[in-house]
């Protein structure tokens, strides 16, 4: 450990930290557009240049190591003249197109501008012509006029995809980013690329000129298209209720987490976000004609509870198949694997997922299955479901999502299911699936509910909500909880299940391997 | 005139060729250090004091001193990439008498512990680098090069390597990712190339000039070596006189030999009828000299006080007819075209302030435009990745501030 001084706040650490991220750690920032963790310093861009007494010139806080008791000033008369000059150099050649620019409202030049700049212009020459919407890759347009020469694309691409589709042309003011030979940038991870452009240079076809930054809400997420889990932002526009405008996802960006995902996510989680909205069930649908009402939760599971207490007193607990899934959360496979399998002793419990698909050697997994792990360690075997299991003898079918249908062909599901008398689905979504059960209840996505997943890697990793499920969709958790109340052994020991942290607390107390983890 | 050091063979005929060049006492050097220990050579070279003669001015010995040792391959770049404006002293020795550079690049090798070096010429000069290639051939062929030289033990292979015509390439770290195959952009410092330099290896780089004069500090030792010149920077330099002069060429001489001299008597004083104006004094990045301020000693401490440099000992003479807006003109243009556009004060600062000074010839300037090149200079000084900026800035500065009354005429 080191000590030393940043606008005279004493600051103790580690040595070999640069003087930006030691000024981080005390709360000051320090301008920077060429900088990023992810990437060792660059030095391009100059805005970072700070005092350090002693010393004759301004130094880069980006580069520049720590010495034990060395006075840093980030806000001297100096190092604000400085910046100013750098904002100067930057503005004169941008272009002033930030009311049509998809960055405006978070991007790092106007928020500089607005906090070192307010000058106005001195540039009286003519700016340099340069391409204004050239497509570099499958969702992505550059625009050169924009372009700040920090390169953090170009070096996205050689260091972490390593497959440098990108690279800078010509020389001096004529520099440019572009493509070789018109081979685009063509990889999982192309998307990183508009999020990491510190302006708005490298913007992204399925976002652009949709809305703007500040019309939308953020919220944190974990990504369950694969089995990695990585942890995400979903930025969304919550609509006008007033209106009738309903809520809408924009765009999908990567959340910073060392131990999963660093600082990217793939294409694929990255734009895979139509399922959230699009073909959402927000409705309890009754197949059944015996029902001419339209139930309630309340109704559906006191139905449910019925149909279980029927074949449970007929001792014939056998007759009652569950079809599970791993986007389910360990809290809720926690009560079920409670209610069905300790207080029921059911026996023929199977999952349904998406099958396996290609994997890259990054972060996309081939597995699909988002919590495969807290599945297996919650006690679960994983039989896949097929046809025949399905239907033997079977009274009473508890499905869960609609990743059977990917399973088994339309033909055969119809056929299994034809010969079971009650059959209740919880999905998310409008599915063709659905006209095939008597009863289907509308359940909440992964940013719509609390719970927590355990990744590839064992890892468990909690999320939260971030909007509102659509219409009568409930967690799937809180209708579990409900269940076990009314038909579990202990409804007592249901009733403390109040969240999902409740759960996951009592998790911890039964299952060795979350209490590990811990 | 004072004893030469590295242009005494000049005007020999076939110098250039390996038996002309021993019968004149050729590879003793060599043939002497490869009996020193590394260490007593280094040594030698400290006391010596040889200031690098690209234009930094950084004592070799000590540069050499800084190369780690650790279990690593570890290169000698030569400096070859003459491309400051003004200075054409390298061309000369490498044409001329190729085989002493190739005597200093063995001795700075063995002394440091190097088996691979490279020149690093700069693309124009093709003819040049045929007459090196053909030199180093020579010494291959005569044992001077490849392994086990003159049966020391010593291994050593060269190489010649063209640049492309970027002036930035002749920035020290920019020509390592030239030679690396990558663009010639600088690199940041630290780490310097000492100890992580070229392919991630502990690497010196040095002037043709500089490693030069390493054989006959060798064969004559540190005093004789600082005996010329002055104590604090012995030797002498090579000046490269350009402009307006009876005779431009190159003239070896003392460092610490008065501007005033270096004009008026040994390149013949100035075109007839013509007045001197101003000069500048080494290389077109040095800051200029008035007509009033050249009665100054040509070395690098006299030059700092007198807020310019000695750079590359490039002396480019300014007359009277010559109108320094065109100077001005001619200086912004040529660091706007050599900006490698790394970094933005250089990128960005150079375009405008050329664009600027475009707009002024076309006599469409304004004082205020006097005022904003100052201010845009000054933020490019000393705020940039590399030495490209001050080197931009500081020649722009100084055509401002002292010319500022004849620029505002020309408005």
């Amino acid at each position: 450990m080191v000590k030393i001084h940043i606008d005279k706040k004493p600051i103790d650490v580690e040595e070999g930290t640069t003087v930006l991220k030691a000024a981080e750690t005390a709360g000051i920032s320090i301008p920077h557009l060429c900088y990023h963790d992810a990437f060792p310093p660059e030095g391009s861009c100059r805005m970072c240049l700070v005092e350090i007494e002693g010393l004759p010139k301004l130094e880069l806080a980006c580069s520049t190591q720590v010495r034990d008791g060395m006075k840093v000033f980030t806000k001297s008369e100096k190092v604000v003249e400085a910046r100013k000059g750098v904002l100067e150099f930057l503005l004169a050649e941008h272009p002033l197109d930030c009311p049509i620019c998809d960055k405006a409202g978070d991007c790092k030049l106007q928020d500089y501008y607005d906090e070192y700049g307010l000058f106005e212009s001195q540039f009286r020459e003519s700016k340099e012509k340069r391409e204004k919407k050239d497509k570099i890759g499958k969702s992505l347009i550059h625009d050169e006029e924009r372009c700040i020469l920090c390169r953090r694309c170009v070096r996205f691409l050689r260091e972490i995809t390593e497959t440098q589709e990108l690279g800078v042309f010509e020389r001096g003011i004529h520099s440019r980013v572009n493509i070789y030979d018109l081979t685009p940038v063509d990889n999982n991870y192309s998307g990183n690329l508009a999020q990491i452009c510190p302006v708005g240079a490298i913007t992204d076809e399925d976002f652009r000129f949709k809305t703007r930054s500040w019309f939308l809400k953020k919220g944190e997420s974990i990504c369950p298209l694969c089995s990695r889990g990585c942890s995400i932002t979903i930025e969304y526009h919550p609509g006008f209720s007033h209106f009738g405008v309903p809520s809408r996802v924009y765009r999908i960006q990567s959340r910073e987490n060392q131990e999963v995902n660093g600082f990217w996510i793939c294409d694929m989680g990255r734009y895979g976000y139509s399922y959230l909205s699009e073909n959402r069930l927000d409705k309890i649908v009754i197949n059944n004609k015996e029902w001419n009402i339209q139930p309630t939760w309340e109704d559906v599971s006191y139905f449910i509870n019925q149909q279980l207490k029927k074949l449970d007193e007929g001792k014939k607990t056998s007759q009652t198949v569950l079809i599970l899934n791993t986007w389910l959360s360990n809290e809720e496979l926690f009560l079920i694997h409670k209610i069905f399998k300790n207080d029921q002793n059911l026996e023929r419990i199977f999952f349904a997922d998406r099958p396996q698909a290609e994997k890259d050697d990054f972060l996309l997994t081939a597995e699909r299955t988002p919590n495969k792990k807290g599945a297996l360690e919650m006690g679960f075997d994983m039989k896949p479901a097929n046809p025949g299991a399905l239907s033997d003898k079977t009274d009473l079918l508890l499905a869960f999502g609609s990743f059977l249908a990917e399973q088994i062909s339309a033909a055969d599901l119809k056929k299994a299911l034809e010969k079971i008398e009650t059959k209740v689905l919880f999905t998310s979504h409008e599915n063709e699936l659905n006209s095939l059960f008597d009863i289907v209840l509308p359940t909440a996505l992964i940013p719509e509910k609390g719970g927590s997943l355990t990744n590839i890697d064992g890892k468990i990793q909690k999320f939260s909500p971030v909007f509102e499920p659509p219409g009568d969709s409930l967690p799937e958790w809180m209708m579990l909880a409900d269940l076990g109340r009314k038909f579990g052994i202990n409804s007592s020991f249901y009733g403390e299940f109040k969240t999902p942290e409740t759960i996951a607390k009592e998790i911890e107390n039964e299952v060795p391997f979350f209490r590990e983890q811990k | 005139m004072a004893e030469k050091v590295l242009t005494q063979h000049f005007g020999l005929k076939n110098v250039y060729q390996i038996d002309e060049y021993i019968k004149q006492g050729g590879y003793e050097a060599v043939k002497k250090a490869l009996k020193l220990k590394p260490e007593e050579i280094l040594e030698e070279m400290k006391k010596a004091n040889l200031r690098g003669r690209g234009g930094a001015g950084f004592p070799a010995g000590v540069k050499w001193g800084f190369v780690p040792k650790v279990d690593k391959p570890k290169y000698l770049c030569v400096n070859a990439d003459e491309g400051e404006p003004g200075t054409f002293k390298d061309r000369y020795i490498m044409s001329h008498n190729p085989h002493m550079l190739l005597e200093g690049i063995i001795i700075t090798s063995y002394c440091v512990g190097i088996h691979s070096a490279y020149i690093y010429i700069r693309g124009e000069y093709e003819a040049v680098a045929l007459r090196l290639e053909e030199a180093i051939s020579e010494a291959y062929d005569k044992g001077y090069l490849g392994k086990n030289i003159l049966n020391s033990g010593f291994d050593l292979d060269v190489s010649v390597h063209r640049g492309a015509g970027a002036y930035i390439c002749g920035e020290e770290t920019a020509l390592l990712e030239s030679l690396e195959g990558k663009r010639g952009n600088p690199r940041l410092k630290p780490p310097f190339p000492a100890s992580v330099g070229l392919f991630q290896c502990p690497t010196v780089i040095n002037n043709v000039e500089t490693l030069s004069n390493i054989p006959q500090i060798i064969l004559n030792g540190a005093d004789w070596f600082t005996g010329k010149g002055l104590p604090k920077d012995g030797g002498t330099r090579i000046f490269g006189v350009s402009g307006m002069v009876e005779k431009p060429g190159i003239y070896e001489l003392p460092i610490g030999t008065n501007l005033k001299d270096i004009i008026n008597k040994h390149a013949g004083g100035m075109k007839q009828g013509k007045k001197l104006k101003a000069v500048i004094p080494g290389g077109m990045s040095a800051p200029v000299l008035k007509a009033d301020e050249i009665d100054i000693p040509m070395d690098f401490d006299s030059l700092v006080n007198a807020e310019s440099m000695l750079g590359s000992a490039a002396i480019i003479v300014i007359d009277t007819g010559t109108s320094m807006l065109d100077v001005l003109k001619a200086v912004t243009k040529f660091y706007s075209h050599e900006s490698c556009g790394l970094c933005t004060p250089c990128r960005i600062g150079t375009s405008w302030i050329n664009k600027i000074v475009k707009r002024m010839a076309e006599g469409k300037g304004s004082k205020k435009d006097i005022d904003d090149i100052v201010r845009l200079a000054s933020n490019i000084l000393g705020k940039t990745l590399c030495p490209l900026g001050d080197a931009a800035a500081m020649p722009i500065l100084s055509i401002a501030k002292k010319f500022r009354k004849e620029l505002e005429s020309r408005l």
